[in-house]
């Protein structure tokens, strides 16, 4: 009898190991007939909220593509890195997909995406798009993504106690650090967030000293800028709001603007932080009891002015393995057309990149000011490892807080820069 | 136990055939009952392995996942880490963590066997359920709840020290970032390491505790001796094998830990890597995958713990020998 267990133990494992290869369904209907099925992948954890918004845009897709089911996965952005991974090692990809905008040219170069010039000049929304968001999509010409959101960041503050200490919007850097240290003697909490690992902040405080991560060199490659005056006093600047000025905490080095500050600043036990428009419904989430006294002011120069902001956001783009890459498109441009567009933008606190759609809420007005004043860190294909594998700079930051010395970080960081974003 | 059984299947009629050993047919049955085992192991444990052997050797990223042929870069990976002082950097770490860690696992563990042994029934029912409940956690669920123990707002562990006087333990714990630093960070990580390993340990102790014979204590005890001498003197030579095993078993454990400082710390603090955190942000922390240099990473420290199981393995076979 025993024999007889192992042996279908045996077998149902055998059976077991075989079964993840074996089903491959023939769905290789021709590009213009409707798939069976259409794969999309959002990236995020996904609310209910957000599903019932794709569950109308679904709807309105069906009306041109009757037959087809759009199954939605979502994709937490933890595990972002390696399911796109999975998704090229084992084919199961996705056919439509959201990117994280800093990520789109690595997919690019590992020619993950199809290229959609076509489609997308047949498009005549595609016009409405932001034109430096869609050169971020770009490469020898050809389209690969579509923009879709996009998001800036902001300085964060409670009016109630700027107003009750007298505190004028800071200009420069000078007026932040002096308002952060009002702020911290009078109400007994920490004046302002500044986490190590949150380089969209650094990069506005880098820029906004005209300084710059790296340049174009001219040969299609990027040469560090780290090691020049401008970067190292910004980030002198930075980390210095921790160390030397201690205005900042030390409880958030080693962290970024979601592993304290976030929570802080909606609990009332921190003055200002660096954060974005989405960030308003997450600190609702926590504590709504202050939400009528937040209010958001640009990120200052050094000098005076509003620094430059990294435009952060996401975009859509059709798999290359796509077996259905015309009804791919046509799911994007129902996403984006410009009713879905509004009622995205208004569910997620994230701006359109459409011209014709703009915030209705007139708390996050000021992102519309903020925005237009953006710019690019040096997204070539070797960012994704100077940044997200690497994280040179959040690291750097880290060492520099902790009272390592400044130039000498700054001139390895550069060397890192040079090497990493030239692969 | 197994050596045995041999003896007892062997059928009287089969003496007789006298010295035909080399005649004999190969008994296929055993490898048979292996042989699904074997499949499984080959399958889910060779295969991966001889792979991140080859692909040491190369350059693998997104586009040779995709299917193109991989780049031989020959020992360039190898070259490259072996000589980055970040490496050693992360190899010193390991180790140093797997030596606290593993003497305190089999202190507090052999402690906690010793206790269990020397309550009464239900007591010692009690204490035991306790403390399979940290064994039985996942190790993901354990890091997160201690990285809130340890967290800043709302932290038991920082509130705590807080309300202590502080002449006893200092002031402004309550922002204390314990994640900061190594030094810190590896404390932490330690707690909550031996707090989930120690009950294996104590559990394996009190096993082997209750087969030692009685009246080894009780002439102990007639002889004057103490709990530490008897100790040394009757439980821990009798115990030895059983020692030897999980002392072993622990260091595995401990050289490879990941899940609880990756989420403990990150990515974003590099001067608190392990190597399995090295490997694993070379190979799967961007869009970008080094998956040769991971696989190179990673082969090293499979080749460190394969000299340890080499070590576990002549444990084992010694014990062996002497029965």
């Amino acid at each position: 009898m025993k024999y007889i267990k192992v042996a279908a133990a045996a077998a149902a494992i055998a059976l077991a190991a075989t079964a993840c290869g074996g089903e491959k369904k023939d769905d290789a209907a021709d590009a213009g007939k409707d798939p069976a099925q259409l794969k999309v992948w959002m990236m995020g954890d996904g609310t209910p909220e957000q599903t019932k918004f794709l569950d109308s845009v679904e709807t309105e897709f069906k009306q041109k593509h009757p037959s087809t089911d759009v199954q939605i996965k979502y994709v937490p952005w933890p595990q972002v890195a390696t399911t796109f991974q999975k998704a090229a090692a084992g084919g199961e990809g996705p056919d439509v997909t959201e990117l994280g905008n800093t990520d789109v040219q690595s997919h690019i170069e590992q020619g993950s995406l199809a290229d959609i010039t076509d489609e997308f000049n047949g498009w005549a929304d595609g016009k409405t798009l932001n034109k430096t968001a869609l050169g971020n999509d770009t490469s020898d010409g050809k389209i690969y993504a579509v923009p879709w959101y996009g998001g800036v960041r902001g300085i964060w503050y409670r009016t109630d106690w700027f107003q009750e200490l007298g505190i004028q919007q800071p200009k420069t850097w000078a007026e932040l650090t002096a308002a952060a240290k009002k702020v911290q003697d009078a109400k007994k909490v920490p004046g302002i967030g500044i986490p190590s690992d949150q380089t969209n902040a650094l990069l506005s405080f880098i820029w906004g000293n005209n300084g710059a991560v790296a340049v174009e060199d001219g040969n299609g490659g990027w040469k560090g800028q780290l090691d020049q005056p401008q970067a190292i006093e910004a980030v002198k600047y930075y980390a210095g709001l921790v160390s030397t000025e201690k205005v900042a905490p030390e409880k958030y080095i080693g962290k970024n603007e979601l592993e304290g500050p976030q929570r802080d600043f909606a609990l009332g036990k921190l003055g200002m932080y660096i954060d974005g428009s989405w960030a308003l419904k997450e600190m609702k989430k926590v504590s709504a009891k202050n939400a009528d006294k937040w209010g958001v002011f640009p990120i200052p120069s050094k000098t005076g002015g509003n620094a430059p902001v990294m435009a952060g956001g996401s975009d859509l783009a059709v798999w290359k393995d796509s077996k259905a890459k015309a009804a791919a498109f046509d799911y994007i441009t129902v996403l984006n057309n410009a009713k879905n567009a509004k009622g995205w933008a208004d569910y997620s606190g994230f701006s359109s990149m459409r011209s014709d759609v703009k915030f209705t809420d007139p708390k996050l007005e000021i992102f519309t000011q903020i925005a237009t004043n953006t710019k690019f860190p040096p997204i070539g294909p070797g960012w994704a490892e100077f940044e997200q594998a690497k994280k040179v700079l959040p690291n750097t930051v880290k060492a520099i807080m902790q009272g390592k010395n400044a130039d000498e970080q700054m001139k390895k960081a550069n060397e890192q820069a040079n090497t990493l974003l030239n692969p | 136990m197994l050596d045995t059984a041999p003896a007892v299947r062997r059928a009287p009629g089969r003496r007789t055939s006298g010295r035909a050993r080399p005649g004999r047919r190969p008994r296929f049955g055993p490898y048979l009952l292996i042989a699904p085992t074997v499949l499984v192991i080959a399958v889910l444990m060779f295969w991966p392995m001889i792979q991140i052997g080859i692909m040491s050797f190369q350059k693998v990223g997104n586009r040779q996942l995709r299917g193109e042929p991989a780049e031989q870069v020959g020992a360039e990976n190898f070259d490259k880490i072996l000589n980055d002082p970040f490496f050693w950097q992360t190899f010193e770490h390991t180790v140093l963590f797997a030596v606290v860690a593993v003497t305190l696992t089999l202190v507090v563990g052999t402690l906690v066997g010793l206790l269990l042994n020397k309550l009464g029934r239900k007591m010692s029912g009690f204490v035991a359920g306790g403390v399979m409940v940290a064994w039985a956690t996942p190790p993901v669920t354990a890091a997160i709840i201690f990285s809130w123990l340890f967290g800043t707002t709302g932290g038991l562990v920082n509130w705590f020290l807080d309300l202590l006087p502080d002449a006893l333990v200092g002031g402004g714990w309550l922002d204390y970032n314990w994640f900061a630093t190594p030094l810190s960070t590896y404390t932490v990580l330690t707690v909550c390491v031996v707090w989930q390993a120690c009950p294996f340990i104590a559990v394996s102790v009190l096993a082997g505790l209750k087969s030692v014979p009685g009246e080894l204590y009780e002439a102990a005890r007639v002889d004057g001796s103490g709990p530490w001498r008897t100790f040394w003197s009757i439980t821990y030579p009798m115990l030895k094998p059983i020692f030897m095993v999980l002392l072993v078993m622990s260091i595995i454990w401990d050289f490879k830990v990941f899940t609880q400082l990756f989420i403990m710390s990150g990515l974003a603090n590099r001067d608190a890597f392990n190597l399995s955190l090295y490997a694993y942000s070379e190979a799967f922390g961007s869009l970008n995958p080094k998956l040769g240099m991971g696989s190179a990473i990673a082969l090293v420290l499979t080749f460190i713990l394969l000299i340890v199981t080499a070590l576990y393995v002549r444990v084992m076979v010694r014990q062996g020998e002497t029965r």
